[in-house]
Protein backbone atom coordinates (compact mmCIF):
# COMPACT_ATOMS: atom_id res chain seq x y z
CA UNK A 1 0.00 0.00 0.00
CA UNK A 2 1.69 3.40 -1.34
CA UNK A 3 1.23 5.71 1.85
CA UNK A 4 3.28 9.00 1.04
CA UNK A 5 3.54 10.87 -2.17
CA UNK A 6 5.79 13.63 -3.15
CA UNK A 7 6.09 14.97 -6.62
CA UNK A 8 8.41 17.37 -8.12
CA UNK A 9 7.67 18.96 -11.73
CA UNK A 10 9.97 21.87 -12.72
CA UNK A 11 11.50 22.89 -16.40
CA UNK A 12 11.82 19.59 -18.24
CA UNK A 13 12.85 17.92 -14.67
CA UNK A 14 10.44 15.55 -12.95
CA UNK A 15 11.15 13.34 -9.73
CA UNK A 16 8.43 11.17 -7.95
CA UNK A 17 8.75 9.34 -4.74
CA UNK A 18 6.38 7.46 -3.14
CA UNK A 19 6.51 4.77 0.00
CA UNK A 20 5.60 1.37 0.48
CA UNK A 21 5.86 -0.46 3.68
CA UNK A 22 9.64 0.11 4.13
CA UNK A 23 10.86 0.35 1.11
CA UNK A 24 10.77 4.14 -1.35
CA UNK A 25 10.89 4.15 -5.07
CA UNK A 26 12.36 7.28 -6.50
CA UNK A 27 11.70 7.93 -10.00
CA UNK A 28 13.67 11.01 -11.78
CA UNK A 29 13.65 11.78 -15.62
CA UNK A 30 14.10 14.83 -17.74
CA UNK A 31 17.46 17.18 -17.12
CA UNK A 32 18.70 18.42 -13.78
CA UNK A 33 20.49 20.78 -14.16
CA UNK A 34 21.35 24.40 -12.78
CA UNK A 35 17.28 25.25 -12.98
CA UNK A 36 16.30 23.10 -10.36
CA UNK A 37 19.44 22.35 -8.30
CA UNK A 38 17.33 24.29 -4.74
CA UNK A 39 13.94 22.14 -5.81
CA UNK A 40 16.00 18.79 -6.11
CA UNK A 41 17.78 19.63 -2.72
CA UNK A 42 14.24 20.22 -1.21
CA UNK A 43 13.08 16.68 -2.82
CA UNK A 44 15.77 14.87 -0.94
CA UNK A 45 15.20 16.07 2.14
CA UNK A 46 12.05 15.36 1.72
CA UNK A 47 12.75 11.20 1.08
CA UNK A 48 15.43 11.23 3.69
CA UNK A 49 12.51 12.67 6.02
CA UNK A 50 10.13 10.22 5.14
CA UNK A 51 12.76 7.17 4.85
CA UNK A 52 13.44 8.14 8.77
CA UNK A 53 9.94 8.18 9.60
CA UNK A 54 9.14 4.60 8.25
CA UNK A 55 12.58 3.08 9.20
CA UNK A 56 13.53 2.56 5.65
CA UNK A 57 15.42 -0.84 4.49
CA UNK A 58 15.80 0.44 0.75
CA UNK A 59 15.23 3.63 -1.39
CA UNK A 60 15.32 2.73 -4.86
CA UNK A 61 15.98 5.25 -7.60
CA UNK A 62 15.38 4.86 -11.11
CA UNK A 63 17.56 7.27 -13.35
CA UNK A 64 16.97 5.72 -16.56
CA UNK A 65 14.82 8.25 -17.96
CA UNK A 66 17.32 11.25 -16.27
CA UNK A 67 18.99 12.34 -19.57
CA UNK A 68 21.94 14.59 -17.52
CA UNK A 69 22.63 15.55 -13.96
CA UNK A 70 25.08 18.53 -13.17
CA UNK A 71 27.49 18.97 -10.89
CA UNK A 72 25.15 21.21 -8.60
CA UNK A 73 22.81 18.18 -8.35
CA UNK A 74 25.21 15.70 -7.88
CA UNK A 75 26.15 18.14 -4.77
CA UNK A 76 22.66 17.30 -3.55
CA UNK A 77 23.29 13.38 -3.70
CA UNK A 78 26.68 13.72 -2.27
CA UNK A 79 24.84 15.62 1.06
CA UNK A 80 22.39 12.79 0.91
CA UNK A 81 24.04 9.74 0.89
CA UNK A 82 27.15 11.23 3.40
CA UNK A 83 23.50 11.91 5.84
CA UNK A 84 22.56 8.29 5.40
CA UNK A 85 25.75 7.08 5.83
CA UNK A 86 25.88 8.84 9.58
CA UNK A 87 23.21 7.39 10.39
CA UNK A 88 23.19 4.95 13.31
CA UNK A 89 21.75 1.56 13.55
CA UNK A 90 17.88 1.83 12.11
CA UNK A 91 18.33 5.16 10.63
CA UNK A 92 20.43 3.84 8.08
CA UNK A 93 18.97 2.42 4.79
CA UNK A 94 20.47 1.17 1.46
CA UNK A 95 20.08 3.42 -1.87
CA UNK A 96 19.89 1.12 -4.73
CA UNK A 97 20.17 3.74 -8.68
CA UNK A 98 18.79 2.03 -11.63
CA UNK A 99 20.76 3.08 -14.52
CA UNK A 100 20.61 2.44 -18.32
CA UNK A 101 24.21 1.62 -20.01
CA UNK A 102 22.99 4.06 -22.77
CA UNK A 103 22.80 7.00 -21.42
CA UNK A 104 26.57 7.92 -20.53
CA UNK A 105 26.67 10.27 -18.14
CA UNK A 106 25.59 7.51 -15.59
CA UNK A 107 28.02 4.79 -15.54
CA UNK A 108 30.67 7.47 -14.17
CA UNK A 109 28.88 9.97 -12.26
CA UNK A 110 27.00 7.05 -10.03
CA UNK A 111 30.59 5.01 -9.77
CA UNK A 112 31.17 8.13 -8.11
CA UNK A 113 28.72 8.17 -5.92
CA UNK A 114 29.08 4.73 -5.13
CA UNK A 115 32.70 5.14 -4.50
CA UNK A 116 31.67 8.04 -1.21
CA UNK A 117 29.68 4.78 0.47
CA UNK A 118 29.95 1.69 -1.25
CA UNK A 119 27.98 0.08 2.02
CA UNK A 120 24.99 2.11 1.52
CA UNK A 121 24.89 2.29 -2.36
CA UNK A 122 24.25 -0.41 -5.08
CA UNK A 123 24.26 0.92 -8.92
CA UNK A 124 22.23 -1.63 -11.25
CA UNK A 125 22.34 -0.91 -14.78
CA UNK B 1 32.12 12.88 -42.42
CA UNK B 2 35.77 12.04 -43.91
CA UNK B 3 38.03 10.31 -41.42
CA UNK B 4 40.29 12.57 -39.22
CA UNK B 5 38.52 15.82 -40.55
CA UNK B 6 38.03 18.09 -37.91
CA UNK B 7 34.73 19.28 -36.93
CA UNK B 8 33.90 22.94 -35.40
CA UNK B 9 32.11 25.87 -34.02
CA UNK B 10 31.88 28.90 -32.05
CA UNK B 11 28.96 30.50 -30.35
CA UNK B 12 28.49 33.61 -28.45
CA UNK B 13 26.03 33.27 -25.92
CA UNK B 14 24.34 35.55 -22.67
CA UNK B 15 25.65 33.30 -19.94
CA UNK B 16 21.97 32.15 -18.27
CA UNK B 17 21.52 29.04 -16.26
CA UNK B 18 18.52 28.77 -18.71
CA UNK B 19 20.72 28.48 -22.01
CA UNK B 20 22.99 25.30 -20.76
CA UNK B 21 21.09 22.28 -21.38
CA UNK B 22 20.00 24.07 -24.69
CA UNK B 23 23.78 24.51 -26.10
CA UNK B 24 25.28 20.62 -24.41
CA UNK B 25 21.70 19.72 -26.65
CA UNK B 26 23.04 20.97 -29.39
CA UNK B 27 26.81 19.92 -29.11
CA UNK B 28 25.30 16.59 -28.12
CA UNK B 29 23.00 16.21 -31.29
CA UNK B 30 25.33 17.86 -33.57
CA UNK B 31 28.67 16.11 -33.14
CA UNK B 32 26.41 12.78 -33.15
CA UNK B 33 25.28 12.52 -36.51
CA UNK B 34 29.11 13.50 -37.26
CA UNK B 35 31.45 11.72 -34.94
CA UNK B 36 31.62 7.65 -34.66
CA UNK B 37 31.95 7.79 -30.87
CA UNK B 38 29.17 8.26 -28.70
CA UNK B 39 30.89 8.37 -25.59
CA UNK B 40 33.71 10.93 -26.31
CA UNK B 41 30.77 13.57 -27.59
CA UNK B 42 28.93 12.81 -24.18
CA UNK B 43 32.82 13.85 -22.74
CA UNK B 44 32.25 17.03 -24.85
CA UNK B 45 29.03 17.80 -24.01
CA UNK B 46 29.47 17.25 -20.08
CA UNK B 47 32.84 19.84 -20.34
CA UNK B 48 30.23 22.24 -22.12
CA UNK B 49 27.96 22.14 -19.98
CA UNK B 50 29.94 22.66 -16.74
CA UNK B 51 31.87 25.05 -18.32
CA UNK B 52 28.69 26.97 -19.44
CA UNK B 53 27.72 26.71 -15.80
CA UNK B 54 30.04 28.69 -14.66
CA UNK B 55 30.06 30.75 -16.67
CA UNK B 56 26.33 31.65 -15.55
CA UNK B 57 27.12 31.33 -12.05
CA UNK B 58 30.19 33.84 -12.38
CA UNK B 59 30.17 35.50 -15.54
CA UNK B 60 30.46 39.79 -15.92
CA UNK B 61 28.70 41.26 -18.63
CA UNK B 62 26.52 39.32 -21.45
CA UNK B 63 28.80 37.77 -23.42
CA UNK B 64 30.48 34.04 -23.13
CA UNK B 65 32.35 33.33 -25.61
CA UNK B 66 32.17 29.09 -26.48
CA UNK B 67 34.14 27.30 -29.29
CA UNK B 68 34.59 23.90 -29.66
CA UNK B 69 37.26 21.57 -31.86
CA UNK B 70 36.44 17.89 -32.34
CA UNK B 71 38.44 15.21 -34.36
CA UNK B 72 35.55 13.68 -36.02
CA UNK B 73 36.93 10.10 -35.02
CA UNK B 74 36.43 11.54 -31.63
CA UNK B 75 40.52 11.33 -30.69
CA UNK B 76 40.74 14.52 -29.93
CA UNK B 77 39.07 17.49 -28.81
CA UNK B 78 39.17 21.16 -27.53
CA UNK B 79 36.45 23.12 -25.68
CA UNK B 80 37.42 26.82 -25.09
CA UNK B 81 35.13 29.27 -23.00
CA UNK B 82 35.68 32.75 -22.28
CA UNK B 83 34.26 35.29 -20.16
CA UNK B 84 34.47 38.16 -18.09
CA UNK B 85 34.44 38.01 -14.45
CA UNK B 86 35.75 39.36 -10.69
CA UNK B 87 39.11 39.48 -9.72
CA UNK B 88 38.10 37.18 -6.50
CA UNK B 89 36.53 34.71 -8.89
CA UNK B 90 39.98 34.38 -10.87
CA UNK B 91 41.99 33.99 -8.17
CA UNK B 92 39.25 30.98 -6.85
CA UNK B 93 39.68 29.47 -10.66
CA UNK B 94 43.36 29.78 -10.73
CA UNK B 95 43.78 27.78 -7.26
CA UNK B 96 41.05 25.17 -8.54
CA UNK B 97 42.52 24.66 -11.77
CA UNK B 98 46.13 24.23 -10.12
CA UNK B 99 44.91 21.67 -7.87
CA UNK B 100 43.40 19.77 -10.86
CA UNK B 101 46.29 19.85 -12.75
CA UNK B 102 49.32 18.81 -10.40
CA UNK B 103 46.51 16.08 -9.48
CA UNK B 104 48.11 12.52 -10.91
CA UNK B 105 44.48 10.68 -9.52
CA UNK B 106 41.96 13.02 -11.09
CA UNK B 107 38.87 10.57 -9.82
CA UNK B 108 40.72 10.15 -6.67
CA UNK B 109 40.55 14.40 -6.30
CA UNK B 110 37.09 14.09 -7.54
CA UNK B 111 35.95 12.15 -4.81
CA UNK B 112 38.03 14.37 -1.96
CA UNK B 113 36.21 17.27 -3.26
CA UNK B 114 32.48 15.56 -3.50
CA UNK B 115 33.35 14.75 0.15
CA UNK B 116 35.20 18.12 1.09
CA UNK B 117 31.98 20.27 -0.83
CA UNK B 118 29.51 18.07 1.37
CA UNK B 119 27.03 21.11 2.73
CA UNK B 120 29.14 24.25 1.05
CA UNK B 121 26.74 25.86 -0.83
CA UNK B 122 29.21 28.33 -2.72
CA UNK B 123 31.65 27.64 -5.70
CA UNK B 124 33.08 24.01 -5.05
CA UNK B 125 34.97 23.35 -8.20
CA UNK B 126 33.18 20.12 -8.37
CA UNK B 127 32.12 20.60 -12.05
CA UNK B 128 35.68 20.92 -12.87
CA UNK B 129 37.16 18.38 -11.13
CA UNK B 130 33.97 16.43 -13.00
CA UNK B 131 35.38 17.08 -16.57
CA UNK B 132 38.83 16.08 -15.35
CA UNK B 133 37.83 12.79 -13.95
CA UNK B 134 34.41 11.82 -16.01
CA UNK B 135 35.27 13.66 -19.36
CA UNK B 136 39.02 13.05 -18.83
CA UNK B 137 39.82 16.23 -20.39
CA UNK B 138 42.95 18.53 -19.25
CA UNK B 139 42.04 21.73 -18.13
CA UNK B 140 44.07 25.01 -18.10
CA UNK B 141 43.63 28.49 -17.82
CA UNK B 142 44.21 32.04 -19.98
CA UNK B 143 43.62 35.23 -18.07
CA UNK B 144 43.82 38.72 -19.70
CA UNK B 145 42.51 41.12 -17.39
CA UNK B 146 39.68 39.93 -16.38
CA UNK B 147 38.95 38.04 -19.24
CA UNK B 148 38.98 34.33 -18.43
CA UNK B 149 39.41 31.41 -20.99
CA UNK B 150 39.05 27.85 -19.69
CA UNK B 151 40.14 24.87 -22.10
CA UNK B 152 39.42 21.78 -21.69
CA UNK B 153 41.06 19.55 -24.26
CA UNK B 154 42.31 15.90 -25.01
CA UNK B 155 45.12 15.13 -26.89
CA UNK B 156 44.99 13.16 -30.52
CA UNK B 157 45.80 8.95 -29.67
CA UNK B 158 49.25 8.58 -31.29
CA UNK B 159 48.71 5.47 -33.22
CA UNK B 160 52.22 3.79 -32.92
CA UNK B 161 53.55 1.63 -36.45
CA UNK B 162 53.13 -1.49 -34.73
CA UNK B 163 49.50 -1.59 -34.10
Amino acid sequence: MTSWVETLKENDFTADASTSERRIQVSLTGTADLTVKTQLDRFLRAVHTEAQRCLAEEVTVDVRQLEFMNSSCLKCFVWWISTVQEQPGEGKYRIVFVSSPSVYWQRRSLNALACLANDIITVQA
Amino acid sequence: MPEGSTLSFGLQIQPQSRMVSIVRRFVEESFEKLVGDPEAVFRVSLAVHELLENAAKYAVGDKTGLTVHFESNGSAASIKLTNETTPEHIVRLRACIEEIQSSKEPFALYQTLMRRTFGVQDESGLGLARIRAEGELNLSLEIDGNMVTIIASCLPVRKHSHD
